[in-house]
């Protein structure tokens, strides 16, 4: 029998109940970031899913165009951020129902919160990362915790591999710990160009994937700018030739689109 | 009163989820047992041999920790052959039970080990000793022991009567072993048997789709 | 006495971890973990021998810790053992096993046999009930022959055609299941080998990096360490060098470690040396400090 009996204060508990209760939650590794420039934003995920030691699936866009200004990367729980996303979408749907435009990106971050906290006491299980261009044209980036707290950055890791990431973005996107010399002088946070900024996500990832063992398989780059076509001249990010590099148009979410708005660059990572 | 939990096995050790036998007969004993080795829901080995040898005319079948009974099968084989040397004569089936139901009882609280010693001997032929968890003693005509053993009690109580030879024996302790392989997910595989006499060991094998059909299959 | 300083242990042992662990233990802290090889580890016997397979990742929790560990332990020339488990566990074991099976040879005069390995590595993890976290693979080919068994952690063992252990055994039981027959060619043994330990190395987070494997015939043992080697790191896109100057310090001692000495020919006189400016007095091994 399990418990105290009156009266008695030397019955200690012999067997502790055991039963299998619903657990509601997993967690599927993999990893997330995205860098912001001046005129652009990248937000970057691995595409591997897995459960304990077992892959689930070597390719899982973790990555969300919502608009031609706004993409979700979400990491965590995948079948509550798969719940997250479909939510996220038909809120835009509504709001460009009744406002005829798609919803700015402060307004996209801000609707998120109040979706996580809605959720306070049974959470969607997702770290989210909002990246894009906010109503001036710049880049920007909206990192979130599962309850609803956020914040606008320049850059953010997330996932897994977030203890891996985020330090080398620091020194090397905010330029933390580095110090001008009268030979050198240390760059500002947030002007480095698309091509700089696409090598050390590359790097952050490949390097990831050797020590992290939930990273890997493939890598998917969203790239979101300005895109040439609106401009007279491209300058900025909008000069930069992505197609040449492997991207493609990137698809999902609101149907208006414009030509390389949103675009994707895929890499292969290792596969161990 | 607190019933003490013995049956629990350490955590990630190697089950032997089993279905084993012995039924003695006129000219000796018959031991048999299925093949399954599990780690969890895993097969570790599906064609584990359960029939141990003790001594000359003495085998023994295990079922519970495999590392517990491993381990005492072979402390049991080390006393036999030190007994056989200083006493100059093969050791008695019983004697074998006892050194297994010493070990068992004096070391309860840490072994999870359900034992069927069986074997032939001068001077009373062919035994079975059944030695189950808390180290308890029994001689039986006949014993099964193991997880598998539960789904059979029915069948052996109606069908085994006395004076059988060796084939109906065997063909026994087949069917019976088959019946509990069916029902019961931790036993499986194949059937490994032992006939053990004067005359000496005869093994028999029956692969794993060779098993008898009896009557009403289960789907 | 009243003092309670701490008394030094007459025997030798000191316990004051014990307590400081037990301490920490109840904060909520403590809790060591040990490098773990989340593995595969496989073996199988073939026409002439044993081939012994291993991948070569050791991870703690989700992070690689070596990227290109030995898996494969030394017990004898013609006996072998792959560990999987807790790292230290199987390199400690398997060492003691093997000093062992060396005075062992060296009493009998004879050769080691696998059997003897097996007996001395089972009793030992009994005697831990599992507290020594070392799954192996052990084989060899003795005066019986090619011998292959698997020693689990509670020290239960198994004799078996082919095995495979670790977090990735189920992937290359897979493969040897569909793969293995009996007396294989040498090169069939070993590509199905590497297929099993490939398996683990793609289809299991705890298994990765290189394939080690070892050949074990009657009188030749070879280990053929990163046997494949299918997972080299992609070139970085650029590189992460430094300016002078970009770390920032606080202090800065520079110790000359240049030891100089004189040497004369036997008989010679030594030169009187010409009288040294008074800053470089110091140079013959002294410290210099400058605070800046």
């Amino acid at each position: 029998m399990l418990g105290l009996q009156p009266g008695s204060s030397t019955v200690v508990p012999t067997s502790a109940p055991v039963g299998h209760r619903f657990e509601p939650y997993d967690s599927n590794g993999g990893s997330i970031a995205a860098v912001c420039g001046k005129d652009f934003c990248i937000i970057a995920s691995d595409t591997r899913q897995s459960t304990g030691y077992s892959i689930q699936t070597r390719y899982k866009p973790k990555v969300f165009r919502l608009n031609d200004k706004a993409t979700l990367a979400t990491n965590g729980f995948a079948a509550d951020a798969e719940a997250m996303v479909s939510r996220i979408r038909q809120r835009l749907e509504w709001y460009r129902h009744s406002h005829g435009r798609s919803m700015p990106l402060h307004a996209i971050a801000r609707m998120i919160s109040t979706i996580l906290y809605g959720k306070r006491f049974f959470p969607y299980y997702v770290y989210n990362i909002l990246g894009g261009l906010d109503e001036e044209g710049k880049g920007a980036v909206y990192s979130f915790d599962p309850v609803g707290s956020y914040e606008r950055e320049f850059c953010r890791a997330a996932g897994a591999a977030q203890s891996l990431i985020q330090p080398f973005l620091d020194n090397q996107i905010m330029f933390k710990n580095q110090h001008s010399t009268p030979e050198h002088t240390v760059p500002k946070p947030g002007e480095m160009s698309l091509p700089d900024v696409l090598k050390i996500v590359m790097d952050s990832f490949t390097s990831a994937t050797e020590r992290h063992i939930e990273v890997g398989d493939g890598l998917e780059m969203f790239v979101v700018r300005t895109p040439p076509s609106a401009q007279g001249e491209a300058i900025g990010a909008a000069s930069v030739d992505l197609k040449a590099m492997g991207g493609v148009e990137a698809v999902g979410g609101e149907d208006e689109q414009e030509e390389g708005a949103v675009m994707v660059i895929r890499r292969e990572l290792k596969k161990d | 009163m607190e019933a003490l939990d013995m049956n629990r096995l350490k955590k990630g050790e190697v089950d032997l989820g089993t279905s084993i036998m012995a039924v003695a007969y006129d000219k000796g004993v018959i031991i048999g047992a299925d093949s399954r080795t599990t780690m969890g829901s895993y097969i570790a080995n599906r064609v584990t041999d359960k029939l141990t040898h003790l001594s000359d005319r003495i085998y023994c079948c295990r079922s519970g920790s495999a590392a517990d009974t491993q381990a005492l099968a072979d402390i049991v084989t080390y006393y036999l052959s030190l007994y056989s040397v200083n006493m100059d004569q093969q050791p008695d089936v019983k004697t074998a039970a006892n050194l297994f139901q010493d070990l068992v009882y004096q070391n309860k609280d840490r072994l999870s080990a359900g034992i069927i010693v069986a074997g032939w001997d001068k001077k009373n032929g062919g035994k079975v000793f059944n030695i189950p968890l808390g180290g308890g003693i029994f001689e039986q005509p006949w014993a099964i022991g193991g997880s598998g053993s539960t789904y059979i009690y029915g069948y052996c109580d109606a069908t085994w009567k006395e004076g059988w030879g060796k084939e109906q024996t065997l063909e026994f302790v087949k069917n019976a072993l088959s019946l509990a392989m069916r029902r019961d997910g931790s036993s499986g595989g194949t059937i490994r048997m032992a006939d053990i006499t004067e005359d000496g060991i005869e093994r028999h094998f029956i692969p794993g789709d060779q098993l008898p059909e009896l009557a009403g299959k289960i789907v | 006495m009243t003092s309670v300083a701490p008394q030094k242990s007459k025997s030798g042992f000191d316990f004051s971890n014990y307590s400081r662990n037990h301490f920490l233990d109840g904060k909520g802290l403590g809790g060591f973990t040990a490098t773990s090889t989340g593995t595969t580890i496989v073996g199988l016997i073939y026409k002439d021998g044993i081939v012994l397979g291993a991948d070569t990742r050791a991870t703690e929790g989700p992070i690689v810790a070596d990227k290109n560990c030995e898996k494969i332990h030394y017990i004898s020339d013609n006996i072998r053992c792959c560990g999987a488990g807790t790292a230290a566990d199987t390199e400690f074991v398997t060492a003691l096993i093997s000093s062992n099976m060396q005075l062992h040879a060296l009493h009998t005069g004879r050769k080691p046999r696998v059997v003897t390995a097996m007996t001395m590595l089972k009793q030992r993890l009994f005697q831990y009930q599992g507290h020594i976290g070392a799954a192996l693979v052990l084989g060899g080919y003795d005066a019986t022959g090619p011998q292959l068994f698997t020693v689990a952690p509670h020290g239960s063992t198994d004799k078996l055609p082919y095995v495979t252990m670790g977090s990735g055994s189920l992937a290359a039981m897979a493969v040897f299941e569909s793969g293995w027959h009996k007396d294989m060619e040498q090169k069939e043994a070993v590509d199905l080998v590497v297929a099993a330990i490939s398996s683990g190395i793609f289809n299991d987070l705890g298994s990765g990096s290189n394939v080690d494997v070892c050949i074990i015939k009657k009188d030749s043992t070879e280990m053929l360490r990163n046997y494949v080697m299918p997972n080299e790191r992609a070139k970085k896109e650029q590189k992460y060098g430094f300016a002078k100057g970009t770390t920032r310090f606080t202090k800065e001692h520079i110790y000359s470690m240049i030891q100089k000495e004189d040497v004369f020919e036997v008989g010679s006189t030594a030169p009187t040396p010409a009288p040294l400016p008074a800053a470089a007095a110091g140079a013959g091994g002294e410290e210099t400090m400058d605070t800046s």
